[in-house]
């Protein structure tokens, strides 16, 4: 991948040869807060709801009768808007997307708001998604990436169309960058296209409003119940806020994580809380990491005599990585799993993208892959301890979703 | 060692050289498939899934498949999944009503061992008693010892707490007389928690059989080392005294006898709905396509019918979810349409999406056009990486059983017109031969009945 700037325009290309289809993405950095959640979770639906040019069901006919995949996301540190289609197709899925990243109406907005206050309520229906959406709302608090299913439907009955034209405004005015993987011809020709059709893809440095995450840090243990009186299991997640990517810390956290329990079927939790307890089907731990902010969590879902149980194997999991230093043979594979799953995840076009164009825009580069393994490469037993021990040390929130009679 | 007693090139779309098959003396075949990658795919694709089973024992082609990754002689419960992930490997495996399959994703460096411990895996699983677990009474006492018969358990659980598996699990039931596919893949908690050590390895010993299994490689291997890995390592014991198991009779229902509504409750705030048909064989290549063809025209993106009818074109819709799904089975595929909505239009959803079923009867020139396109990009789409290349070839082996179906795919999908699409789903689409199954919020009884 390398990076080009033309006309302050970041452009990234990759070059893939003998494939079939094109992915690009252009993303935009959030930087700035929210007037109430949801704003730019509505934004990017309405990006594809209708232009000056095409009303919503005319843009989905130009990109769906030519299967051009296209997805908007907001996400807590940028909103990005990603295409895949076929290489024939490049010109017309630039026209259009174009035209819904600088002539969208917004038209469609309090149909959008109805639409989306009624998807809620049923991705609520979801007991996994209620324990996520209780447990992210909870450990950030104030903070803007509180926002989640519950806040914005608090919010969304306050939310005007003004708001989100101004939402608009902003993403254009903030940095951003374009990200090419594909089987192009000429490179030069790709960049001068993108200087002269893409100007408002000018990138603008502005103040980051969205910062101190740590004020925020839960203060003591918390365990939050959710009933559910028909569950047949119980979901419990168990997380602390922890250092991210740009802390010297991550690549500790990621090794201490991948032996815990993301390196699949032979992480610890897997083997001493699914395999020997037979506990539950699912089981693992995850290093969420954003720009202000990181989670590190666990999650298992049991049967709701097994709560207690199953938290004092959390407990006990990241004791043992706290009191004994992983071997060597541990340590190695923890390494070369965490590599090899990098790897897997940068195999097609849009992986490819998908991974190089985050890293650029959070700042940290297009050889962060490189550089992030040579640190995880450099990672001790010490290190891995001492994470533990630092987990171990802070407060945690748990939350549980179970039927009431097992609360405590 | 077995000899090899046939070797055949097929030709694949978008691969670079045609397909190598080897057929042993003793039935197993093995598939490779070049592809550049850093990364290379290992699989066995075996055919049986809840297909082979019968009331007694529905769930052991899935426990099985748990059970496989529990030790074999030459290496104890965990060596398999600690050494391949050590080695930056993505492994798992897979049940479903026609097949099972394990699989490694592995850096290409490390394919000699990762070749070895998968054959390994598939023809010396040990099953051993302490790592499946005490049989128990699932209503009693929970067990002290809960080893993997636990697991799968807990997985059962877990899909008891889905909404939409409860609805497919309700409607697949009723689409079915006396077929096994009427059954869940994933078995009941009664037959897991009793089904004995025995019967699961009479189990793998009838149906893993080499002539039931396919290996499949895809990425940059080289021809002489695979051929050498399969005779050193795919070395399978046959035991004729052991007891086959049975099956129950698997005539082929393509249409269902007894149509019927069916109707859950549970503690949720929506309404869900699925409607499901009985289809030919996806042996039949033409037809599948054309399912697969009016399945993008009813529900596939905001342009298909049911959601720019239902959705985009209404004030104040009150559909969710809604898309339209083809399931591929040997016996016989599935039409789905499936709905999320606002619990208080729960009287009208059913006939109302029946409505756009038997619309189906007339499509126009544009829609097809639009659907042949996204049957093309997902066609071309499948041989993008090596995992996906191996899923599609292990579907072609194992499910149609024709590996020359692939290269007949683009023709036959460009010989469909409109006339052929109505006509199949004249036949197969038709609102009085669907069966339906709803999930409504506890309290909305009585209305619904």
């Amino acid at each position: 991948m390398q990076h080009y700037n033309k006309n302050g325009i970041n452009i990234l290309l990759h070059k893939s040869p003998s494939t079939p289809r094109y992915s690009v993405s252009f993303f935009f950095k959030v930087s700035k807060k929210e007037k109430y959640n949801g704003v730019n979770s509505i934004l990017a639906r309405l990006l594809l709801q209708g232009t000056k040019k095409y009303s919503a069901l005319e843009l989905a006919n130009e990109f769906e009768n030519e299967c051009i995949d296209i997805s908007v996301k907001a996400k807590q540190d940028y909103i990005k808007i990603s295409l895949i289609f076929l290489n024939e197709d490049f010109k017309h899925a630039m026209e259009l997307v174009k035209d819904l990243i600088i002539n969208s109406t917004f038209d469609d907005f309090e149909k959008e708001v109805f639409k989306i206050k009624g998807e809620i309520v049923s991705d609520l229906d979801n007991p996994k998604m209620k324990l996520t959406d209780t447990f992210v709302r909870n450990i950030f608090k104030e903070h803007p990436y509180s926002s989640c299913h519950t806040k914005i439907l608090e919010d969304i009955d306050n939310i005007a169309k003004e708001d989100i034209i101004f939402a608009h405004k902003q993403m254009l005015e903030a940095e951003k960058s374009i990200v090419v993987v594909g089987d192009y011809n000429n490179e030069q020709d790709l960049i001068d296209f993108f200087a002269n059709e893409f100007p408002f893809m000018e990138s603008k440095i502005s103040e980051n409003e969205i910062q101190d995450v740590f004020k925020n840090e839960i203060q003591q243990d918390e365990t939050i119940w959710i009933s559910k009186n028909d569950a047949s299991q119980a979901q419990i997640i168990q997380g602390w806020l922890i250092d991210s990517f740009n802390s010297p810390l991550c690549a500790k956290y990621a090794v201490m994580n991948n032996i815990l329990g993301s390196s699949g079927l032979s992480s610890r939790l897997f083997v001493n809380l699914r395999d020997k307890q037979g506990l539950a089907y699912t089981v693992r731990s995850q290093y969420d990491t954003m720009l202000h902010s990181a989670i590190f969590n666990m999650y298992i879902g049991t049967a709701p005599n097994n709560i207690q149980k199953s938290l004092d194997g959390f407990k006990d999991e990241l004791q043992k990585l706290a009191d004994n230093l992983v071997t060597d043979d541990e340590l190695k594979g923890a390494k070369e799993n965490i590599s090899g799953r990098l790897k897997y995840f940068t195999q097609n076009n849009s992986q490819i993208g998908a991974v190089n164009g985050y890293n650029y825009m959070m700042g940290l580069g297009l050889q962060y892959n490189e550089l992030f393994l040579d640190d995880v490469n450099n990672v001790t037993a010490q290190d891995v301890s001492d994470m533990a021990k630092r987990l171990l040390s802070m407060p945690k929130l748990v939350t549980i979703l179970a039927p009431d009679e097992y609360k405590f | 060692m077995t000899k090899i007693i046939k070797k055949e090139l097929v030709e694949y779309p978008y691969l670079s050289e045609p397909l190598k098959v080897f057929t042993y003396k003793n039935g197993h075949k093995v598939v490779l498939a070049r592809k550049e990658s850093p990364m290379i795919n290992v699989s066995s694709w075996v055919k049986t899934g809840s297909i082979n089973e019968n009331a007694q024992n529905n769930g052991v082609s899935h426990f099985v498949e748990h059970l496989l990754f529990k030790g074999t002689t030459k290496y104890p419960a965990g060596v398999f999944d600690r050494t391949m992930e050590e080695k930056g490997g993505i492994i798992n495996a897979a049940t479903w009503k026609d097949y099972t399959f394990y699989y490694i994703n592995i850096p290409k460096e490390h394919f000699p061992l990762a070749f070895h411990m998968h054959a390994d895996m598939m023809v010396d699983a040990q099953f051993p008693k302490e790592e499946i677990g005490p049989e128990f009474n699932p209503n009693g006492e929970a067990p002290s010892e809960k080893r993997e018969r636990y697991v799968v358990i807990e997985e059962i659980r877990m899909g008891e707490d889905n909404n939409w598996r409860k609805v497919y699990k309700n409607l697949n039931k009723s689409m079915y007389e006396n077929h096994p596919y009427k059954r869940e893949v994933i078995g009941t908690k009664e037959i897991i928690a009793n089904i004995s050590q025995e019967e699961i390895k009479r189990y793998y010993k009838t149906f893993y059989s080499p002539k039931n299994i396919t290996t499949i490689v895809v990425g940059e291997y080289d021809e002489n080392e695979v051929l050498k890995l399969v005779e050193e390592n795919f070395v399978f014991s046959t035991d004729e005294k052991i007891q086959k198991c049975k099956t129950d009779k698997k005539k082929p229902e393509i249409k269902i006898k007894k149509p019927k509504t069916v109707f859950d409750y549970s503690e949720v705030n929506t309404g869900y709905i699925m409607i499901g048909a009985l289809c030919d064989s996806a042996k039949n290549l033409k037809e599948t396509i054309a399912l697969d063809l009016l399945s993008t025209i009813l529900g596939d993106g905001k342009s298909s019918r049911l959601y720019k009818n239902l959705v985009e074109s209404q004030d104040e819709p009150y559909y969710y979810q809604i898309e339209s799904c083809h399931y591929q089975f040997k016996d016989g595929d599935n039409f789905f349409i499936e709905a999320n909505f606002n619990a208080d239009k729960k009287d009208i959803v059913e006939n109302e999406l029946k409505e756009y079923l038997k619309g189906l009867e007339k499509i126009e020139e544009e829609e097809l056009k639009k659907a042949k396109k996204r049957a093309k990009v997902n066609f071309a789409q499948d041989s993008e990486m090596v995992s996906d290349i191996a899923d599609s070839i292990g579907y072609w082996v194992t499910v149609c059983e024709d590996l020359n179906l692939p290269k007949k795919y683009l023709k036959t999908l460009n010989d469909i017109d409109c006339k052929y699409l109505q006509k199949v789903a004249k036949k197969y689409l038709n609102p009085k031969n669907v069966s339906v199954s709803i999930l409504l919020p506890k309290g909305e009884n009585n209305a619904a009945l």
